[in-house]
């Protein structure tokens, strides 16, 4: 349908044309990068003297961006729970993500901390007062991953490198999209994904999860709600998905078929398109829950998923 | 040890002026308050030698970033453990005098509902509004537990007359109708339920100088006031009548403490969230140590209260560091084995 | 009922109500000093309830009630302890104070929070302890004793008060023998002293008989007789009053009347 691939083409322009834009908002001086000041995700100006040398992480997703552009070596400090690129072990943990631990980030005298948002914001009007640079990025959309990468690239000194990785993303997002553009709407698969606890969580409209989804070429049976919506077994099986995806940490197999089994023999699942066709996929988690560049690792995975279930 | 805290000057009923008794108690437990204090300063993620934390204490510096870790975390975050201990076990103790109900807490009479609610609702509108409130959620807790008082007393007021146990029950009520709209909240949020939890559970970590600022004097003067009706409270014990044949205006009495209770702890707990246990179990030790005399269990109970929290925040904060323990959880895993061995205690001998 | 003093009491129609439930109605009355005061009656006949008026706990919805000519009603809380003081029937004490502290707090309308206690008030105490026989008892947890000590316990508790009028009520329902011979004449003692006026409530009525020196009959909220004991206790007021029929005979050394099953 046209007004579809209007949509499509008027996103891809979003992406190409906002954020090259948005990139005149940040530095305010020709030569010599700093000091400059940029505003944070919540809108905070933030001015910082000098390059930074000492930088903690307070979330996996900036910690993959830190890797992404390079910046490792200025990395002292990153979250429990910052698993990935394989080398961020060698790096210092600051302990879980909320609350932070004042005491263990102030003894690395960091000269810039990357955090958030979410139930990280108490803590950050603290580190503030003592007088520490705090960037809060919360990023919910693919154009807002590529925008914190534009913000961590700025505030430390990298721009150019920082365009580099954005266009890498971009290029290999527009593949995708482009690919997907083409699928006519009734052969674009049905698609649930959520928790699989008693009560379903499932991202609707708004999420990272949902945009996805959607760009991969997906029809999310929740995209016509806002948000992470907790829905009934009911809804789902009404909604007969085509494809069920199951995000989890767990790579163990036994486990993981575990985790299948339990879909499938859910009650009043068994007429699921998904569940007679065997189509349940396990996905890493991380790939999807986390506003860094593997989102379009996610992107490409899904639209892997998505094809092979519509040639079938 | 009875002997010791209590010194009796001479024969049965030697006249020794309480007064003596409680200053002589009172500056054992500023003193022990002082070296605890210090001990917990010696406790954290990062560890200080005792002479770098005496000299700190000594020079400040502020360039220095270990001077920085005491005094702008752990300091403050140890004179808020003290004076939230302090203000819990006080009122705990008032409460149970003016309810003559041992299992009265500082939370009972509706304040714990109403300023988890107005945190809760803080954490929740930050979400879908997307406005920084977050540092002045203790506004929205106070305000929370400001209308929930309001609420409790309105509810038990009958005419002119403040009944005791319609105050309970009313107590009792808005506490569970508050919860249930909070059990909403919680269901309803599922990015923000991490933050509620964990404010319901009580949370230290966030203590600054000026917090302290903002609950010394709350603290210090409620405990005052609190102290001041301690003979009036003695006579509550042995019914309101009774009370009320020895001059007592019981109603005006309940009226006070219930008031002064409660908005000193609405303040703290907007700020330190609900830390549990504390304001229950502290006086029925100071009742074991010291008798049940209110006009030295209450000076003791509040002092008993600050090194009880100093205590508990120290484990919470350092034993798994860098993660920390909810200090809720703590209390309750160190008051409840207490509290059971009081009441096994009490059962077998009756002490107070 | 000879007026030789003023009346330290007096009640002016006083009515009472609970609960829209009438309990006194129309009650005069005028009590003169040196007297013990019985107040005898069927239950619910209103006698705890008039002597929580004259104490000033619960306030008359109709009349006035006077206490040394003085309106209760302008009398302060604090005042009217130093005046009046209560051993009250059986009451529950939250804590386990001591024997001597329970009594001790018979002191609070004296003491000042803040200043302290002084030596006088320990003496009183101890004097209202030995009294009473219960200073054997100081350092025990009031919840360990016996209920008659307990009660021991109570008047001294009341006489430590230093009042001017003393009110019972069934100061002896848990005494033996002998400790009821040992208060009633404490009690006796007592009335030679500041305190011009015992009021108890009497359920025995023998006993009642036996105490007073004035009796006030009450009748479904009413004042049925006053009087002594002779003129009250007798077959055709009992009778009349407690539905049933009564043999009275006189006690064989005192000239009081006693009521026999």
């Amino acid at each position: 349908m046209p007004q579809k691939k209007a949509i499509y083409l008027a996103s891809l322009l979003t992406f190409f044309i906002l954020v090259p834009l948005s990139l005149s908002a940040w530095g305010n001086s020709q030569d010599g990068l700093f000091p400059i000041t940029l505003i944070d995700d919540f809108g905070t100006e933030v001015t910082l003297i000098k390059r930074p040398e000492r930088i903690i992480s307070a979330a996996p997703s900036n910690t993959e961006i830190i890797f992404a552009l390079i910046l490792e070596s200025k990395l002292v400090g990153r979250s429990e729970f910052c698993n990935y690129p394989p080398g961020v072990e060698e790096i210092e943990s600051i302990g879980v993500m909320s609350p932070l631990n004042l005491e263990k980030i102030i003894s690395l005298e960091p000269d810039l901390i990357l955090s958030y948002g979410g139930f990280q914001t108490k803590d950050i009007p603290r580190l503030r007062e003592l007088g520490f640079k705090v960037l809060v990025i919360e990023a919910e959309s693919l154009a807002e991953m590529l925008r914190s990468i534009e913000l961590i690239a700025a505030a430390c000194g990298i721009p150019e490198k920082g365009r580099e990785l954005i266009t890498d993303l971009q290029e290999r997002i527009s593949v995708i999209t482009n690919l997907s553009a083409i699928i006519p709407e009734i052969q674009k698969p049905k698609v649930f994904t959520g928790s699989s606890y008693e009560t379903i969580w499932s991202p609707g409209n708004g999420t990272l999860f949902h945009e996805l989804i959607t760009l991969a070429g997906g029809l999310n049976i929740v995209g016509n709600q806002q948000g992470w919506v907790p829905i009934s077994p009911e809804l789902v099986a009404q909604a007969e998905p085509d494809i069920i995806i199951v995000p989890s940490g767990i790579m163990n197999p036994d486990e993981i078929n575990k985790m299948k089994n339990d879909i499938i023999n859910r009650p009043g699942w068994s007429q699921l398109p998904a569940i007679k066709n065997n189509q349940i996929f396990t996905v890493n988690e991380d790939f999807f829950y986390r506003a860094g560049p593997r989102l379009v690792d996610g992107l490409e995975l899904l639209y892997e998923i998505f094809n092979k279930t519509r040639k079938e | 040890m009875k002997s010791l805290i209590k010194p009796e000057k001479n024969n049965l009923y030697g006249y020794s002026n309480w007064r003596y008794k409680a200053i002589f108690i009172i500056t054992i437990g500023f003193l022990a308050i002082l070296i605890i204090g210090f001990a917990a300063l010696n406790f954290g993620t990062i560890a200080i030698q005792p002479q770098k934390i005496l000299s700190i204490i000594w020079q400040h510096r502020t360039d220095d970033s270990l001077d920085l870790i005491i005094w702008e975390l752990r300091i403050p975050r140890l004179i808020m453990a003290m004076l939230t201990g302090m203000a819990l076990a006080s009122v705990g103790g008032g409460f149970q005098g003016i309810l003559r109900n041992p299992l009265a807490d500082p939370y009972i009479l509706g304040v714990s509902a109403g300023a988890a609610l107005g945190a809760c609702s803080a954490i929740a509108l930050q979400y879908i509004t997307g406005l920084y409130l977050v540092h002045i959620l203790p506004i929205f807790a106070l305000i929370g537990a400001l209308i929930s008082i309001s609420l409790v007393y309105l509810l038990s007021r009958k005419k002119s007359h403040l009944p005791m146990a319609d105050l309970l029950l009313a107590g009792v009520a808005v506490n569970f109708f508050f919860s249930a709209i909070i059990t909403l909240l919680l269901a309803i949020s599922r990015r923000e339920i991490h933050s509620m939890v964990f404010w319901l559970m009580g949370d230290l970590s966030a203590a600054s100088w000026q917090k302290v600022s903002f609950i010394f004097l709350p603290v210090f003067l409620g405990t005052l006031l609190l102290i001041s009706s301690s003979l009036e409270l003695n006579a509550m014990a042995l019914g309101e009548e009774e009370a009320l044949h020895l001059g007592v205006q019981t109603e005006k009495l309940r009226l006070r403490i219930f008031f002064i209770g409660s908005v000193m702890i609405a303040i703290v707990v907007s700020f330190t969230g609900l830390i549990g246990f504390v304001g229950l179990v502290i006086p029925h030790i100071a009742r074991l140590l010291v008798g049940p005399d209110h006009r030295i269990m209450l000076p003791v109970s509040a002092l008993a209260g600050s090194i009880f929290l100093i205590i508990c925040d120290t484990i919470a904060r350092s034993i798994i560091a860098p993660t920390e323990i909810p200090i809720g959880a703590i209390t309750a895993l160190v008051g409840a084995p207490i509290f059971i061995h009081l009441l096994k205690r009490r059962n077998e001998t009756d002490e107070y | 009922m000879n007026i030789e003093h003023t009346p330290i009491i007096s009640l002016k129609n006083v009515s009472f109500s609970y609960n829209q439930q009438l309990v006194l109605q129309e009650i005069n009355l005028s009590l003169s000093p040196g007297k013990f005061i019985g107040i005898i009656g069927p239950n619910g006949s209103g006698k705890t309830t008039m002597l929580k008026l004259i104490s000033g706990i619960l306030t008359p919805q109709k009349g006035k009630i006077q206490i040394f000519n003085q309106d209760i009603r302008t009398i302060p809380r604090k005042k009217m302890a130093k005046i009046i003081s209560m051993v009250p029937q059986e009451s529950y004490i939250t804590y386990n104070y001591k024997v001597k502290e329970v009594v001790f707090m018979g002191r609070i309308p004296y003491i000042n929070q803040w200043k302290g206690e002084t030596i006088l008030d320990y003496q009183i105490s101890r004097n209202a302890m030995e009294k009473t026989d219960s200073l054997r008892h100081a350092e025990k947890g009031i919840h360990q004793i016996s209920g008659g000590e307990m009660q021991r316990v109570y008047i001294a508790r009341a006489l430590a008060q230093s009042p001017r009028i003393l009110m019972l009520d069934e100061f002896a329902s848990h005494l033996d023998l002998s400790y009821k011979y040992e208060i009633i004449n404490i009690l006796q003692e007592v009335l030679k002293g500041e305190v011009k006026c015992i009021i108890s409530v009497f359920h025995d009525l023998n006993l009642a008989s036996y105490c007073s020196d004035q009796l006030i009959l009450l009748n479904q909220g009413k004042i049925e007789k006053i009087g002594t004991p002779q003129e009250v206790i007798n077959n055709h007021t009992l009778k009349k009053v407690y539905r049933t029929k009564t043999n009275i005979i006189q006690h064989p050394e005192l000239s009081i009347p006693q009521v026999i099953m």
